[in-house]
């Protein structure tokens, strides 16, 4: 019984990060058939904000986290401004960006070398401590991780949803032309969205980092788990993005439980395949969700 | 493997380290004086090429060797650098990558730069992609891959690796060298564990999983069972599947041969959250500063080994002292005495056998390989002496018994999270006794 809470605490824990790392890179394809290569790099970039506000200016772990969050939208604003509105209508723009964002990528994960160097820092913003729960001893820090994935989400889901705000992202993403007529300013849409993505990457590096290290390649594999979960939840689809990290996130830690540790990366790219077999536009995808 | 010259008395560890300071201190005037009886060949710098994992998943040692040799050539070029030729050092990253990423690093050394020898502490991948360029290119190349694999490339075809050096001991002597210390520690009644288990936990890479290998396929020898045998992904941050795999059936032992330092702190914090009776054993990646610093009071207690790590004698402190005041209180002799100590190696090698040789020149580059096989170099990290047929360092005490002649496989206790581990065997390195950890008193 104490292995299944462990399993389960395990599985939301890497869920949750799963889900931060997956959700903005789904809202900016489904609005705007966008992948960001560099997205990555953006949660790298956020954890070492926070790290360098709390390491270095001395705040206080709420605010360094803000402030890892906040960068990650400051970058997505500046890739916004400097490279993607000069190609939003470019023809091929889907393939165009996908090398643009992995150049910039490249650029960005080098300034952080330059920058702070390739030793693994431990990330100072989390919270020490356990609890006890079932029998099963939980570090604080999950708890944080949970709290802040289920918080962002929450709000993302809600603002999509509830607000004017959200109307626009998700008229745009229908039907960009339409939306521009009924008086949606889309470039400016692209750019909130990109804004968001980027806070959404940079809490995503904030909480990786705080239990593993600080690297500049260090958004590499959970980079490569967001694009994962993004295909299989259907390219766009928000909601799914974050169901689907939680589901593999638990079934990744049982996998390494029930069979073994190794075999967590492998049998979830192995459940892709059978899934994309089954389901091209994924689980929670539809041919077509985005604009045309 | 044989070992021609081992012996059967062992040294009083007063006279032992008294000769060893000397040998050390040898080392150095012996280059001074070849360098003072040469006449300059040429003013042009001797290209020393790097190719190091300075970026990615192994950062932490690749930054370390890079210092380790900056630190080596400043040296070498006080004394004179190699019969007059200052030393040039040009890095190349391998970014902790495989094969492609390694051979075009080197290639690029060799093409581009104009190295002389390569040099580097540990690369990712097979192990074979820089033998292969140094063999192409007729050059010296020194390492500390640490495998077994090396061993094997020069028996299968010295002809063509003869300029290939390991220059520490392959990885097959941790897992029995393992079982022997923790018999000993039983027996010795330094230790009481609570059962005979080990569990054992490996990573992806050959190194670990052959060390994993040796001690489930000898642990029964020694009185003890593997009760566990696990292999992790790398890089892991998440540990609880694992950690809860222990708490069912908690081992008197824990052996994690994955070697990465950011993973194994990570284990250590889980560990500690609930930890079980277990004496925790990390290889080599305990080692590093970067351990203790991302653990912190998890990383107390912990029992590391490697066979090429600083020694805590005259010749290592010493060293220390300079690396620390030099790199900072947070850098790694270690990592850096690894390559410093190659370096240092291969400069007296090139200045006995008349000058160091370019790419393709392979008369000249044969002959500082034949010096470099009879040497016998007392470093900070020990005694490098090459066993001829393998151009591996032979290792004490398992190939020797007399550690003035091979590189001493130390065990080490982190007793205090702001130091390096202390050395708790063999003699006579040792320099603190064994503890009992925290979580288990």
């Amino acid at each position: 019984m104490e292995a299944i809470f462990q399993i389960i605490v395990s599985g939301l824990t890497l869920g949750a990060m799963y889900a931060l790392g997956s959700v903005g890179l789904a809202l900016t394809y489904g609005t705007m058939r966008m992948f960001n290569m560099a997205h990555g790099v953006f949660m790298a970039i956020g954890a070492y904000g926070a790290f360098f506000a709390a390491d270095v200016l001395g705040l206080p772990i709420l605010l360094a986290l803000l402030g890892g969050i906040v960068l990650g939208g400051v970058v997505g604003a500046l890739l916004h401004l400097l490279v993607v509105r000069f190609m939003l209508d470019t023809k091929d723009f889907e393939i165009n960006i996908l090398v643009a964002t992995a150049g910039v990528g490249i650029l960005l994960q080098d300034l952080l070398l330059k920058l702070f160097g390739a030793y693994p820092f431990r990330q100072p913003v989390q919270i020490e401590g356990t609890v006890e729960l079932g029998g099963v001893v939980i570090p604080v820090q999950s708890l944080a991780i949970l709290f802040v994935g289920f918080t962002l989400i929450s709000a993302i889901a809600w603002g999509l949803t509830r607000t004017s705000f959200g109307l626009s992202i998700r008229a745009t993403a229908m039907n960009r032309d339409a939306a521009r007529l009924m008086g949606v300013n889309a470039t400016a849409t692209y750019l909130q969205v990109l804004i968001i993505a980027g806070m959404l990457a940079g809490a995503a590096g904030v909480m990786i980092s705080s239990i593993s290290t600080l690297s500049p390649d260090m958004g590499t594999n959970p980079a490569i788990r967001a694009f994962v979960i993004c295909v299989v939840a259907g390219l766009g689809s928000v909601g799914g993005a974050g169901i689907t990290a939680l589901a593999l996130g638990l079934i990744e830690a049982a996998v390494q439980y029930y069979i073994g540790a190794r075999f967590g990366l492998p049998l979830m790219l192995a459940l892709v395949v059978i899934v994309l077999v089954r389901r091209p536009a994924g689980l929670f995808g539809r041919e077509e969700v985005v604009r045309s | 493997m044989t070992d021609t010259n081992k012996t059967t008395t062992m040294p009083t560890r007063r006279n032992f380290l008294r000769t060893a300071a000397l040998g050390g201190a040898g080392s150095a005037a012996m280059l001074a004086s070849l360098n003072s009886a040469a006449r300059a060949q040429s003013s042009e710098p001797i290209v020393i090429g790097a190719p190091l994992p300075i970026t990615g998943a192994v950062a932490a040692d690749g930054i370390e060797f890079q210092r380790g040799l900056e630190m080596a050539t400043a040296e070498i070029n006080e004394l004179g650098g190699i019969l007059g030729r200052p030393l040039e050092l040009v890095v190349e990253d391998t970014a902790s990558g495989g094969d492609d990423l390694i051979s075009s690093a080197g290639q690029r050394l060799v093409d581009r730069s104009n190295a002389s020898v390569l040099i580097s502490g540990y690369n990712l991948g097979s192990n074979t992609a820089l033998p292969e360029i140094a063999a192409d290119a007729s050059l010296i190349y020194m390492h500390a891959d640490t495998v077994v694999r090396h061993n094997e490339l020069i028996r299968e075809d010295p002809a063509r690796y003869w300029g290939s050096f390991q220059y520490d001991p392959a990885e097959i002597y941790y897992g029995i060298g393992y079982l022997d210390y923790i018999k000993n520690l039983v027996e010795s009644g330094q230790f009481t564990p609570s059962n005979n288990k080990i569990a054992v936990i490996t990573g992806p890479i050959a190194y670990s999983i052959n060390i994993a290998n040796a001690i489930r396929e000898n642990a029964a020898e020694y009185g003890f069972e593997v009760s566990l045998y696990e292999s992790v992904q790398a890089p892991i941050s998440e540990w609880g599947p694992t950690l809860a795999k222990l708490r069912e059936d908690p081992p008197g032992f824990i052996a994690v041969t994955h070697f990465f330092p950011q993973d194994q702190a990570q284990f250590m914090l889980q560990f500690m959250n609930n930890p079980t009776p277990s004496l925790i054993y990390m290889q080599y990646g305990a080692s590093l500063a970067a351990f203790r610093d991302i653990a912190g009071d998890a990383s107390e207690g912990v029992l590391y080994a490697t066979v090429i790590g600083a020694l805590q004698d005259e010749i290592g402190l010493g060293f220390s002292e300079k690396y620390l005041a030099a790199f900072g209180d947070n850098a790694s002799v270690n990592s850096g005495g690894q390559t410093y100590s190659a370096l240092h190696a291969y400069a007296i090698a090139a200045a006995l056998a008349g000058g160091a040789g370019a790419a393709y020149e392979e008369e000249q580059n044969r002959l500082i390989a034949d010096r470099l096989r009879t040497l016998i170099f007392r470093s900070p990290m020990g005694t490098m002496r090459m066993d001829p047929e393998t151009q591996s360092a032979f290792c004490y005490p398992s190939q020797t018994n007399d550690p003035s002649l091979g590189m001493p496989h130390i065990f080490s206790q982190i007793q205090n999270k702001n130091e390096n581990g202390y050395i708790i065997a063999p003699t006579p390195y040792d320099v603190a006794a064994f503890k009992t950890p925290s979580w288990m008193g």
